[in-house]
């Protein structure tokens, strides 16, 4: 890693990258405000048993919410939680690598004495920190906001930092393969449309086969089955398959972009 | 210092440079000459270790550029011809950034130069101009006084008055042994400077030589105004290259031999006399033509 390439790149996306983990850490206080008075309405499970099976299944909220976990855990990490991590990995894979191929202006990184894998692994390291701290920052503000919002209600620390947990490494996989079309191709707008496109098929995937028996089989195909924020947070899955399932997948595809990105040419 | 050894990188849309093969000593001022489009830049890129050759190669002071290209970068300075910096940075942060990427520790030489190409480094990168952009490009190439400078266009976007500056830089890193490789379309930007010049057209070396017998060699064109239409009437029978002729002006080129030109128009009465800017096929017509003949 170049030092001098990392701060000036850190600097560079800090706005960026405050601004997503401040964003997500008030959307999740915003949630975790509002629980009390969902969770005193007498109607609410009565009403969720109204809806249909199918519906509720898509987002991970069959039978009810008993905890404050399980209610974020289905309110926020279920959606927007995947949003929000998305677009940053994906804007700020493509800005990292591949702007700077499209623009020309590796040319100037590549014009010092440092290797091509060194470049890459330094600007890989970037983005990772950038979702270390949006990840970090947002469990803390869970872990927090529950203290202090929320009067004696059960919350299950462990298993909620387990949902942050498998989730920071599920955005460790998609930025991995965001970095790798970045560090594979020459158009920045080619790089993010990709990695995009990949993305929403998982989700859709996801949706899709959760929904609807017939295309259950999709599930399994994509990504996202990996983190079921509602089970993790209850608790009744065993999250160290997972864990290493994504962590070894994430540190695979970037091994393989900062290898393809190393020995490709350059149009600079 | 440099050699190109039969570099050949072919596109997939068949462009590209073919055998390329020339060698540049130590110290020496070599001008890398090319219309739009002739491969400069795709061999420049070859010598920073940005593509990979297809066949041959290339070699800085005994390193191939491809396999050895980031220790070559601790002995190089480098224009790129395409300027485009990071965003989100002021002058004086790029360079900081790139100073600090190879641990450059001295900065004199860079204020100096900084100081006599006259900007301000504290403007922010986007709203530099051309010139400003290229200034900042240059001192990035120079400051860490390398033993070789690979420059692609590097006065492109700079007045006169910077151009002239420019030069004296380069001719002062020349005394200190520096070894320069700069590319240009046009031959009057490099005869100032340079030793010796190829020539490239459509990714094939056409001539290697010394700036002397280039200029020897090259073709120009003088649009001479005379007093009379008979008098452009009657250049026409003179040893002369007449070219054409419109009322009293006659167009004439002349190749080598400015002597006999000055000799010639003695016997007349000469109102004015103007260079006419020519592109680089028509200074060495006859290579291009050479070169187009048995094709
Ligand atoms: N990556 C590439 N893929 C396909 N063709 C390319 C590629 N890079 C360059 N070319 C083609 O190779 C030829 C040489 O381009 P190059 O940029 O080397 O020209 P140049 O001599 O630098 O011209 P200019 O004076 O315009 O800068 C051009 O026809 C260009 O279109
Ligand atoms: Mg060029």
């Amino acid at each position: 890693m170049n030092m001098t390439l990392y701060a000036k790149m850190l600097k560079v996306h800090a706005k960026s990258i405050s601004s997503y983990a401040i964003g997500s850490a008030l959307y999740l206080l915003l949630i975790i405000g509002i629980y009390p008075s969902i969770a005193d309405a007498p109607g609410l499970n009565d009403l969720m048993e109204s809806m249909p099976e199918s519906f509720l299944a898509a987002f991970g909220m069959e039978g009810g919410f008993q905890h404050v976990s399980d209610f974020i855990a289905g309110e926020y990490y279920g959606l927007l939680y995947v949003v929000i991590l998305s677009i940053f990995c994906l804007m700020t894979a493509s800005q990292l690598m591949a702007r700077h191929i499209d623009r020309g202006s590796m040319a100037y990184i590549l014009a010092t004495p440092n290797s091509r894998k060194k470049i890459a692994i330094t600007q890989a390291i970037v983005l990772i920190t950038g979702l270390l701290i949006i990840g970090i920052t947002t469990a803390l503000a869970g872990v927090i906001g529950t203290e202090v919002l929320i009067e004696d209600k059960p919350f299950e620390a462990m298993t909620f930092l387990n949902v942050n947990l498998v989730g920071i490494l599920l955005f460790y996989v998609i930025s991995g393969y965001s970095f790798l079309f970045s560090s594979l191709l020459n158009d920045e707008r080619q790089a993010l449309g990709l990695s995009g496109l990949l993305t929403i098929v998982f989700y859709g995937m996801d949706l899709i086969g959760k929904m609807s028996d017939k295309f259950d089989w999709m599930v399994h195909l994509s990504l996202f089955s990996t983190f079921r924020p509602v089970e993790i947070a209850r608790g009744t899955v065993d999250v160290w398959p997972m864990i290493t399932f994504l962590f070894l997948l994430g540190t695979v595809l970037y091994g393989v972009a900062i290898l393809v990105f190393s020995k490709r040419d350059l149009p600079l | 210092m440099i050699e190109l050894n039969g570099l050949t990188k072919k596109f997939s849309n068949g462009k590209g440079i073919f055998d390329v093969t020339f060698s540049i000593p130590k110290g020496e001022v070599f001008g890398f000459l090319g219309p739009n489009g002739a491969g400069k830049s795709t061999t420049i890129r070859h010598l920073m270790g940005f593509i990979k050759p297809s066949k041959g190669k290339a070699t800085i002071d005994g390193m191939d550029t491809w396999k050895d290209a980031a220790k070559i970068q601790e002995k190089i300075g480098y224009l790129p011809g395409e300027i485009s910096f990071l965003d989100g940075m002021n002058g004086m942060a790029f360079l900081n950034l790139v100073g600090g990427m190879r641990g450059m520790k001295q900065t004199s030489y860079r204020d100096e130069l900084i100081h006599r190409l006259q900007f301000d480094v504290k403007t922010p990168i986007r709203k530099m101009s051309k010139g400003m952009k290229q200034k900042v490009g240059i001192v990035a190439a120079f400051m860490h006084e390398p033993e070789v400078i690979i420059l692609d266009e590097p006065t492109s976007g700079l007045d006169p008055l910077m151009q002239r500056i420019f030069i004296e830089i380069v001719m002062e890193q020349k005394e200190k042994g520096t070894t320069f490789l700069m590319s240009s379309h046009s031959f009057s930007e490099i005869e100032r400077t340079c030793d010796r010049a190829a020539i490239i057209k459509d990714g094939k070396i056409v001539v290697v030589e010394n700036i002397h017998d280039l200029q020897q060699k090259q073709r120009r064109l003088f649009d001479v105004t005379f007093a009379s239409e008979e008098e452009a009437k009657r250049i026409k029978q003179s040893p002369l290259d007449v070219v054409s002729t419109t009322d009293n002006r006659a167009e004439i080129a002349v190749q080598g031999d400015y002597n006999q030109f000055i000799r010639a128009l003695g016997d007349y009465q000469v109102r004015n006399i103007d260079i006419h800017e020519q592109n680089l096929e028509e200074v060495f017509l006859n290579y291009y033509n050479k070169e187009a003949d048995p094709s």
